[in-house]
């Protein structure tokens, strides 16, 4: 568990490195989605058919398509919380069948934070069930609210906090657990529009900092466009992939883009894709 | 409860709504208004709440009492949570059962008395077992509450974090379930102090529930009217105490 000393904390990644990122040469894939297809219940419901697609090492991929596309039950199985009908995912060369959470962290919607623990105890929390001793938790966590700016909150109950700072609180939590892979499910969802663009601009500042894979998944097309390196859109129930889209705007991103040509022209891309279907 | 000057304020017209039933007590038999003989002076029965307490064989009564309640308690609580818990986690227990429980929840409970009495006698043994059943079902409905406040979210969550099952129940389960339970336990105590002093009243040689019974058919007016006092204080206690702790451990939610 070297990786997950305090000490590595202020690294700037690590060892793994963030290959790829602003290098020549292909990333090595850290995830693989192989051929899944996943039937609800007794053959009732096609939730998703042949999607497959890998995602390369340091990216921030997004997933989106019509509710009831499947991608939230996708992310379940690349948390390893679900296992699909056909097919498999491979993270870094190795099958995924339970959760990994050293591997593969999970931000949830909403927050999902323990109402009865304060911000900094939701911070630990992965790392208490990961058996990381007191001392370490405590300097990790502190370091990650310090991070989203919560310092002075951390002993505050989710009930004493804003929407907007609960969400900072889950945020801290997925990055603090250091995973390699990060999946994030609509963690924004609940918010108010200008919240959430305040929420993505502050994601996409940690992100900067501690390069993770991200895979986001989000209903808000402006949101995909704005964060992700690429977006994976998906067609409507049964979920297939329609098409992998490059967003190739230069990072990092600013608010102005979005008033941009290219900005408008890739997300009315995704918009047409997703209504044609 | 912090004392801001607006709590002040209304703890202040509290305190003159028990003064306008307490001074016409105290005034109405003195001025010949009531009769002594049926209402005693406040002050009376005040006076004869102390005297009750130097007794040796009233303290003795409520000694009796509060056994009976605390034997009945510690049998329902862990009876009533198992219950609970069973109906509440296995799904075909759950659906068989539960509707029994729900069904005999709105039964007075008092019609079963007699009953109670033909097959457990009329000693300490049926005070208990009639101060169970007064709180069982108070305590299975509750418990069965509580599993169901557990955010299946957040269930998914630990398990997404690698957590174990016995740490699942500890982390997410127990806290979530904690000020549910506690607030089942504290209905739980009054039901039983209700079963408990209720069978007294019918038939019993001894309990403070008998003591009121005699005092109210001898027109001891002082001695019943401070034994209703005391009664009442005791219970108001304990619900309050276990308010308090529920408040505490409950803090998070709302």
């Amino acid at each position: 568990m070297a990786r997950l000393t305090a000490g590595k904390l202020d690294a700037a990644d690590d060892e793994r490195g963030a290959a790829g990122v602003g290098q020549a040469g292909p990333a090595p894939v850290d995830v693989a989605v192989e051929h899944i297809s996943h039937i609800y219940g007794a053959g009732a419901v096609k939730a998703l058919d042949d999607v497959n697609f890998t995602v390369e090492r340091g990216r921030f991929v997004g997933l989106v398509g019509p509710s009831g596309c499947g991608k939230s039950s996708l992310l379940l199985m690349l948390a390893g919380l679900m296992q699909p009908s056909e097919g498999r995912i491979v993270v870094e060369g190795t099958e995924l069948s339970r959760p990994d959470p050293e591997r593969v962290g999970v931000v949830f919607q909403e927050a999902s934070l323990l109402p009865w623990k304060t911000a900094r105890e939701n911070v630990e929390f992965p790392l208490k069930v990961r058996g990381i001793g007191k001392a370490e938790r405590r300097t990790r966590a502190d370091a990650f609210l310090d991070l989203v700016g919560l310092s002075e909150f951390k002993d505050r109950l989710p009930n004493q906090l804003s929407g907007g700072m609960r969400h900072r609180v889950s945020i801290a939590r997925g990055f603090c657990q250091d995973p390699h892979i990060l999946l994030m499910d609509e963690p924004f969802a609940a918010l108010d529009e200008q919240t959430r663009m305040t929420m993505g601009n502050e994601l996409l500042n940690i992100w900067e900092k501690r390069r993770k894979t991200v895979i986001f998944v989000t209903h808000s097309l402006t949101e995909a466009v704005y964060l992700c390196d690429e977006v994976v859109v998906m067609s409507h129930r049964p979920g297939r992939i329609l098409e992998r889209i490059e967003i190739d705007l230069p990072r990092p991103r600013t608010y102005e883009m979005m008033a941009t040509e290219k900005f408008g022209r890739l997300r009315d891309h995704i918009w047409r894709l997703i209504r044609k279907d | 409860m912090t004392a801001s000057p607006h709590s002040w304020r209304i703890r202040a017209v509290q305190f003159g709504a028990v003064a306008i039933v307490a001074a016409p007590w105290e005034f109405a038999p003195r001025a010949g208004l009531a009769d002594p003989t049926l209402l005693p002076p406040f002050s009376e029965v005040l006076k004869q709440l102390i005297v009750l307490l130097s007794e040796g064989s009233v303290v003795k009564d409520l000694a009796i009492t509060a056994s009976e309640v605390a034997l009945a308690f510690a049998i329902v609580a862990p009876l009533g949570v198992g219950c609970g818990l069973l109906l509440a986690e296995n799904d075909y227990i759950g659906r068989v059962f539960k509707p029994f429980f729900y069904f005999l929840a709105s039964v007075p409970k008092s019609v079963f008395l007699p009953a109670f009495i033909l097959l457990f006698g009329i000693g300490f043994g049926q005070k208990v077992a009639f101060g169970v059943f007064q709180a069982i079902f108070v305590l299975v409905i509750s418990t069965v509450a509580a599993v169901a406040s557990v955010e299946p979210e957040l269930v998914k969550l630990a398990r997404a974090y690698g957590a174990s099952r016995a740490r699942i129940y500890a982390e997410i389960y127990w806290p979530s379930m904690l000020p549910f339970i506690v607030e089942g336990m504290r209905l739980g105590v009054i039901f039983s102090i209700t079963g408990v002093v209720f069978a007294e009243m019918a038939v019993a040689r001894a309990g403070m529930g008998a003591r009121i019974a005699t005092w109210g058919q001898t027109f001891q007016m002082p001695d019943l009217y401070a034994g209703v006092l005391l009664v009442s204080l005791l219970s108001i206690t304990v619900n309050e105490a276990l308010r308090a702790y529920e408040r505490k451990v409950g803090k998070w939610r709302g």
